[in-house]
């Protein structure tokens, strides 16, 4: 018996070694596809940053037709912008879906040796700007920023603003006709309609510590209210509170699948549970907040000049429409109609969100708020 | 104290002039190894500002996690190893019917896919809850660290449970019959020559099961409430604050519980001697024990095992419904998408089958250096195995991304990052297996061979290897399963080509396709355990001794 195990311990030997002899191969081969790449990668750079005063070099060399997307979007999204940008430009985007844009924006960090990507699209701008600041992120405004309004671009010119989410109630419409209706609650319309006791231990939102959207939930109350009546909101509020969730988003599927009545998350997201048949709606309550969802080059990438032409095509009327159809989020263009079952902009009334404040006051913020809840 | 120790490890180095080949792997294996789990390790450590770790004492909400995932290490690892020892004893010494099922059942919660298996425990066990609500009637409440506390147990009792389970498959049942013959009663036997021989296994075990319940991020996201852990915590800094510098300080945190668990672990363990595996075979049928406690024991897997099924029988049925968790009538729509992916489908099977390959063997490999060999870096390989385990994966993943990203090694994107990421993940499970089934063996069969003129090589391959078969599949097992479901150490390591399963998992899950999803999930996992029972149609690869 030993010995047909000695036999067949040489085969698996053998095929491990295979195995790791095809491994290396293939690292050899990715090496050396590497090293070609970023080579006119790096020249790409060069000529595309003095591009700004000379005339631009690219013309010499082949026009590349392709685009490394990263993206923090929904992969169906992603895979439209994919097909209606090959239509209209020939350029063939290849991307990576990558969940979040924390996600996205860790690995053009860890990436920054040898840049893989030239494009970051979707997410929160809040967290273009760390990368601009860490050099990882390349100038550009594009033509077709001129028309929009000015909280949109960035004014150094690192980020550029193409879409909006705004923060809503997700409210299970059977559990409330089933256990609130009956007592007079109404539908909750404002922030403030969330105090009623009777949603105590039934709503859910995300904690500022760790969730962006919860922040600027908090910050939300703070800028509408003041700062004194803001805490005292804040505080009324924790006792209706369930839990806060680590994340922003998962509120929603919580209180779809009915395990609580009301939760606090972004609108868009909202609308895609609620298109997957279950039974919530949004509610978009007056001075609500919002963010403003971004684009960035990556500096360093391949294929700089197609990166900026995705910049200009993104900002387009048709675009915007496109995108807002398929992820209900607000275009940053004002001749674009909203999204399917929301509000026009106009009428959503946002908060005086200032931003510069926003990203200041967080540390304390967090911390206050951390006593606050205690250890609930 | 330090130099003499040094001493002693020069004069070890030195004796190997008389083995050149064996000291030339020693050299390769301690390189590679330490290369590739270390350097990794240190890109994280050392990314943030030395002040920012200052952080760790000022900020109250990181302190307070800390506390907390120490107490969860705590209680988890204990309720994991007593659950994992119950399963293991019922499974390998009695006799009783439904073995089949209790040993799936130590492998299903390995497959732990991203996001589903939480909120199935929600569907399952939440306020509204179709057990706790509707079927009990119970208001219980599953947020907070009691919560947690169940899922965890369930979730990770698996990887003590593949230590154990071999450890007690070869117990020296002519050593009980000895203590009773001397006139021992049961509790006696069982007390003070059954546990103490098994120490090896608990106690490589709870390693194992704690490393995991202090890395594990995905289950306290859901279930823990407000109740913050440190891995959570840093993995939110990353994805939600875009503060990847907290991120690193707060996962650089969970290195030293880590240390300490090791220390403790190897301290217990001791240099006493667990040899049961003589060569003096004895073929004595287990000592029965009394019903009571067999069927005791019986109903406590049962039970077990139901809890288990119930969670992956909702998983399961979702993938065959309307919309997932609301809506339960019967459509076949979820498994469109699932047809659109096959090569990711291709891509989760290859990277998982050569990744629990390399790291089974390079365990092997390990645990022979460190426990059979006096060659002076006993301690350091030793450690140097273990030591992915303390990393959360996802923290894991990023040093790879950040690591061999540049010359002289540079990987990213390609199919071999995400192996040889996935292989240091699996080593510590390996390890772990492989290295209590060499305390079991006793040194005199090997000192046979090499009197006999075998050569260490010669040794280890005849003599050895067959020995540890159990444990060496079993660690193959377990890695592979949890590695077809793994997302977090290949998240920043994946490209457009070498995109897995789990990759699209993620994107449905964020798109809210629960359904398909889950649908996918069960394709994956249907495909992972086909591939292991293929496997087993491999002669050979079954073990053949009598459990």
């Amino acid at each position: 018996m030993f010995r047909r195990w000695r036999k067949r311990t040489g085969n698996v030997l053998a095929m491990v070694l295979l195995a790791s002899m095809a491994v290396l191969s293939a690292c050899g081969q990715g090496n050396g596809n590497g090293g070609e790449a970023s080579s006119p990668s790096a020249s790409g750079t060069e000529s595309a940053s003095s591009g700004a005063t000379a005339s631009p070099e690219a013309s010499s060399a082949p026009a590349s037709t392709k685009l490394v997307l990263y993206s923090a979007l929904n992969e169906d999204d992603v895979i439209q912008l994919k097909k209606k940008f090959k239509e209209d430009t020939g350029i063939e985007i290849e991307y990576l879906n990558l969940g979040s844009a924390g996600e996205a924006s860790t690995r053009v960090q860890a990436e920054k040796d040898s840049p893989k990507a030239d494009i970051l699209v979707g997410g929160s701008v809040e967290f273009y700007q760390p990368l601009a600041e860490q050099g990882l992120l390349e100038k550009y405004t594009s033509p077709n920023a001129g028309e929009l309004d000015a909280k949109f671009n960035d004014p150094n010119g690192y980020w550029q603003g193409w879409y909006m989410g705004v923060l809503g109630i997700v409210l299970n419409k059977e559990r409330f006709e089933k256990e609130l209706a009956p007592k007079g609650v109404k539908e909750p319309e404002t922030w403030d309609d969330l105090l009623d006791p009777a949603y105590k231990g039934l709503f859910i939102t995300s904690n500022p510590a760790t969730a962006g959207g919860g922040y600027i939930f908090v910050a939300d109350q703070l800028f509408r209210l003041g700062e004194d009546k803001g805490w005292d909101y804040l505080k009324q509020l924790n006792a209706n509170v369930h839990h806060y969730t680590p994340k922003a988003g998962d509120g929603i599927n919580l209180t779809a699948t009915g395990e609580f009545v009301a939760g606090m998350s972004w609108a868009h997201d909202i609308v895609k549970s609620a298109k997957q048949g279950y039974p919530i709606k949004v509610i978009v309550p007056k001075m609500t907040a919002f963010e403003i969802g971004g684009v960035g080059i990556v500096k360093g990438g391949a294929n700089t000049e197609n990166a900026k032409k995705f910049v200009d095509w993104l900002l387009t009327k048709e675009v915007g429409e496109m995108n807002t159809q398929m992820s209900n989020r607000y275009s940053v263009r004002p001749d674009v109609a909203p999204p399917e079952g929301m509000q026009p902009i106009d009428s959503v009334d946002l908060v005086a969100y200032d931003r510069a404040k926003a990203a200041e006051m967080k540390a304390d913020v967090v911390k206050k708020f951390t006593d606050m809840i205690g250890t609930k | 104290m330090i130099p003499s120790a040094l001493r002693q490890t020069w004069i070890d180095i030195k004796k190997l002039r008389h083995e050149p080949a064996l000291a030339l792997v020693i050299a390769a294996v301690l390189v590679a190894t330490g290369f590739f789990v270390l350097w990794p390790i240190a890109k994280v450590v050392g990314f943030p500002h030395p002040a920012d770790y200052l952080q760790l004492f000022t900020n109250e909400r990181w302190f307070q996690a800390a506390l907390n995932s120490l107490f969860m290490t705590v209680v988890s690892t204990l309720s994991c190893t007593a659950v994992a020892f119950v399963f293991a004893y019922a499974i390998t010494r009695l006799d009783i019917p439904l073995k089949g099922l209790f040993r799936f059942v130590t492998l299903l919660p390995i497959v732990s896919p991203p996001f589903i298996v939480a909120l199935s425990y929600i569907l399952l066990f939440g306020r509204q809850g179709i057990v706790s609500k509707q079927l009990l009637h119970a208001n219980f409440d599953i947020y907070g660290w009691h919560g947690l506390w169940l899922v965890q147990t369930v979730t990770f009792f698996p990887y003590a449970y593949a230590v154990i389970y071999g450890v007690l498959k070869t117990s020296a049942v002519h050593l009980e019959y000895a203590a009773y013959n001397l006139g021992a009663t049961r509790w006696q036997v069982f007390r003070h020559v059954f546990l103490p021989l098994c120490r090896p296994g608990i106690a490589g075990g709870a390693l194992i099961a704690a490393m995991n319940v202090l890395a594990d991020f995905g289950n306290p996201m859901i279930i823990a409430g407000d109740f913050a852990l440190l891995p959570t915590e840093a993995y939110m800094q990353m994805s939600g604050w875009f503060d990847l510098s907290s991120a690193a300080v707060l996962s650089t945190a969970l290195l030293l519980p880590a240390l300490g668990l090791f220390l403790a672990n190897r301290i217990w363990v001791g240099k006493r001697s667990y040899a049961i595996v003589t060569g003096k075979e004895s073929s004595l049928r287990a000592y029965p024990v009394p019903p009571f406690v067999k069927w005791g024991l019986f109903a406590c897997c049962l039970f077990l095992s139901l809890f288990v099924l119930a969670v992956y029988g909702v998983l399961f049925y979702g993938a065959f419904t309307k919309t997932w968790g609301y809506d339960w009538s019967f459509t076949l729509h979820n498994f469109k998408y699932v047809s659109a992916k096959g090569s990711e489908l291709y891509n989760s099977i290859r990277y998982a089958l050569f990744s629990s390959l390399a790291a089974a063997v390079l365990a092997m490999i390990l645990a022979y250096l460190a426990e059979r060999r006096r060659i002076g870096v006993n301690r350091l390989l030793d450690l140097l195995a273990i030591l992915p385990g303390a990393v959360p994966g996802v923290f894991l993943g990023l040093g790879f991304a950040m690591a061999f990203n540049r010359a002289p090694l540079e990987l990213t994107g390609t199919s071999a990052i995400m192996i040889l990421a996935l292989t240091i993940w699996n080593l510590p499970t390996c390890y772990s297996a492989c290295l209590a089934g060499f305390q079991q063996i006793g040194r005199s069969l090997e000192e046979a061979s090499l009197n006999l003129g075998a050569g260490s090589f010669r040794t280890f391959r005849s003599i050895l290897l067959p020995l540890l078969k159990g444990p060496f599949l079993s660690g193959l097992a377990v890695s592979f399963l949890r590695s077809v479901t793994c997302l977090s150490v290949i998240i920043f390591l994946y490209s457009a080509h070498t995109a897995v399963g789990t990759v699209s998992i993620l994107s449905l899950v964020q798109t809210g396709a629960w359904g398909g999803a889950s649908a996918f999930t069960v394709v994956l996992i249907s495909i992972a355990f086909a591939a292991l029972a293929a496997t087993r149609l491999i002669p050979g690869t079954q073990d053949r001794r009598p459990s």
